[in-house]
């Protein structure tokens, strides 16, 4: 049986287990840029800071310090305001703890499920040293290429954020009436590299739109900005953000995906038209293909759902007790509900849950299983949420992204 | 008051000689990869007193860093604009890699030309690679402005500045109008340290990237005027001498005489 062997490494001059090791792409200079840590490296419910994944549409900007900083808010307000760090500091604040996950994890999992392709693997993590020096040449990946990558698996991770809800900034700027967006801009800007349109979409013979060098932005609905678990965020798991994850200052939007979390927030444009955000019309939407006339924007994601173990690859199994578990969240809220199925699909049990069950983090679950006879099985795990809503909600999209699926593990028993 | 301060990259000269080595072929020092590289110290004494002049004189001082060096120079230049530097020069061109100190004053030089008015320029006493010395007081000599060595002090006063030079057996006080260039020892005393505010500032700070087209060198000031001949690491004869005596007082005074024979002692 391929034991999961503890590896081990040398902690604070101590013989101890070994640390979860980020994958990253760096730049010219050897800065980070990109990053993902395997999910099943992992333990507990908050990812390590220096483990949490990275991804940036743009360039990441030079550092700002904080004195050198402040946050605009114009538009459809009463009062137009210049905060500092310091002034948002004095403000009534709010934790949150929330899982990140950019829109396109698991995005394989779509084209195993539609197309039959080989299943993507979670110990899988992209070569991002390699994309980093593809980028800084130029090179465009071929279809062939794109066809045979097994996407992202890991671009999901828990944090505690502590900040100021949106809506108290909001409030104190007064909304005029007809106010319906918070458009977000951040002071990070680049012309944004085709190459991720074309992985998300698995192809490159499609034209994307160049719009030039942008600053990233989002427009906001007012609805989900005056969530007062919306935050602007100055911190991250106890400490200042890092500058790779935004710092001084970024959006965290609980339950939907990380490009609403926008980073290295610099100004807040309230407006009564939705704006014409590239990162919002053109990339980050649904449709059924590149001329789909319909192409909404990402908002809430849906009922997520992993199974941590056993995966495909633990297998053969010996016979005896094993503890299934996974994680699962939601883009509405809590969890209610998780089942499982040892037998494909068949019967379903449901698993213990673990306590804290946060509003927007993902909750540990765990369902023992006592297998006696060999064989093949097929274990499926699902989730409902505090709204009723079961997995899958996705469905099948272009640019692949929320995938909320249902992945089976496939394990042998001997 | 416009200052150029001259800059140069070199391996870190704390680092142990062991870990380098020559090709005595191509006549080139080999460091291992990775070896680290630093602002020469002597040049950070130079930065350092572009910034008490600043001090003493007020914001109306701008300091532009240059330095002569492949890309990683570019590395020299941001300590120094993180230092507070306002701008900076990097004068790059694989016709200028193996600059000897001729061609090297004659692409400085140019450059402190192209920058326009430059009331002064301050340099390390030598660089601490190949510590020849020269190359600060040839830019003097090719931009024809007076120049002052060795100085441990440097304030400003009416027309020109007003230097403390270091001398092997004192100082020396001198005064020259500007515009003019003035190389700094170490003696000038402990150097500042980059905040992070100012490093952070110093990303966003302008970095000009000159090449020899564009100083507009030619091709005579491009010609080497010094042929390395050998280049190699000097054998060290270590010997060890056990000096006794019946007592320690006796040990003692046999130990300072041996010294004294040996001129170590004066």
């Amino acid at each position: 049986m391929p034991k999961r062997e503890i590896e081990g490494d040398w902690v604070m001059g101590w013989p101890d287990r070994k640390r979860p090791e980020i994958a990253a792409g760096k730049d010219a200079d050897g800065r980070v840029i990109s990053g993902r840590t395997q999910i099943l490296e992992q333990e507990g419910l908050i990812t390590p800071t220096n483990n949490y994944y990275i991804v940036t549409q743009l360039d990441i900007p030079e550092p700002v310090h904080p004195d050198d900083w402040s946050l605009t808010i114009t538009g459809e307000v009463e009062r137009p305001l210049t905060l500092t760090i310091e002034d948002l500091r004095k403000l009534p604040g709010r934790s949150v703890r929330a899982v990140t996950e950019c829109a396109g994890n698991d995005e394989g999992f779509f084209d195993y499920e539609k197309r039959g392709v080989s299943k993507p693997s979670r110990r899988y993590v992209p070569d991002f040293k390699r994309r980093a020096a593809l980028k800084a040449q130029g090179v465009m990946p071929t279809n062939d290429e794109l066809a045979g990558e097994m996407g992202n698996t890991c671009a999901m991770s828990g944090g505690e954020f502590t900040g100021v809800p949106l809506a108290e900034v909001l409030r104190r700027a007064g909304l005029k009436p007809g106010a319906q967006w918070i458009w977000m801009k951040g002071f990070d800007n680049g012309r944004p590299d085709p190459t991720m349109q074309y992985r998300s979409m698995g192809r490159s013979d499609v034209k994307v739109e160049d719009p030039g060098v942008i600053n990233y932005d989002k427009g906001l609905p007012l609805d989900k900005a005056l969530d007062p678990d919306t935050l602007l965020a100055w911190a991250q798991n106890g400490e200042w953000l890092m500058h790779v994850h935004g710092a001084p200052l970024r959006c965290i939007v609980p339950g939907w995906s990380g490009n609403w979390w926008v980073k290295w927030l610099s100004h807040i444009e309230v407006t009564r038209e939705m704006p014409p955000c590239y990162h919002q019309t053109k990339y980050f939407v649904y449709g059924k293909s590149p001329d789909d006339p319909n192409k909404p924007m990402l908002t809430a994601m849906g009922v997520r759902n992993i199974i941590t173990y056993p995966l495909d690859e633990d297998s053969p199994l010996e016979r005896g007790s094993h503890a299934i578990r996974g994680l699962a969240w939601s883009g509405m809220g809590g969890i209610a509900k998780v089942e499982v199925s040892v037998d494909g699909g068949a019967t379903w049990n449901e698993a213990h849950i673990e306590e804290p069950r946060e509003r927007w983090l993902w909750v540990r679950w765990s369902y023992l299983w006592q297998v006696d006879a060999p064989g093949a099985y097929r274990i499926l795990a699902r989730a409902t949420d505090v709204k009723g809503r079961l997995q899958p909600q996705t469905p099948w999209n272009y640019q692949r992204k929320h995938f909320d699926g249902i992945v089976p593990s496939d394990v042998v028993v001997e | 008051m416009h200052i150029a301060v001259l800059i140069k990259q070199v391996p870190n000269p704390d680092a142990l000689a062991a870990v380098m080595s020559v090709d005595e072929a191509s006549l080139k020092v080999v460091l291992p990869p990775g070896h680290p590289q630093v602002v020469s110290p002597f040049d950070e004494q130079a930065l350092e007193a572009a910034l008490r002049l600043r001090d003493q004189v007020g914001a109306a001082v701008k300091i532009t860093a240059v330095t002569l060096g492949p890309d990683s120079a570019r590395t020299a230049l941001k300590q120094a604009l993180s230092l507070g530097a306002d701008d900076a020069v990097h004068i790059h061109d694989a016709a200028l890699l193996d600059a000897d100190s001729h061609v090297s004053a004659h692409a400085l030089a140019a450059a402190i030309r192209k920058l326009g008015t430059i009331d002064l320029v301050l340099a390390g006493r030598q660089a601490a690679d190949f510590d020849a010395g020269v190359v600060g007081l040839g830019v003097a000599e090719i931009l024809g402005v007076p120049s002052v060595s060795f100085a441990c002090g440097i304030e400003a006063v009416d027309g020109g500045v007003q230097v403390e030079r270091v001398l092997q057996d004192g100082f020396e006080t001198v005064q020259v109008p500007l515009p003019a260039l003035v190389t700094i020892s170490n003696e000038l005393g402990e150097v500042r340290k980059p905040n992070l505010r100012e490093t952070m500032r110093a990303a966003r700070k302008p970095v000009a990237a000159w090449g020899a087209a564009e100083l507009g060198l030619e091709a005579s000031q491009l010609q080497p005027r010094s042929r390395r001949t050998r280049l190699f690491i000097p054998q060290k004869n270590t010997q060890c001498e056990f000096i006794t005596g019946a007592t320690a007082f006796e040990a003692g005074e046999r130990l300072a005489q041996r010294l004294h024979d040996a001129r170590v002692l004066g």
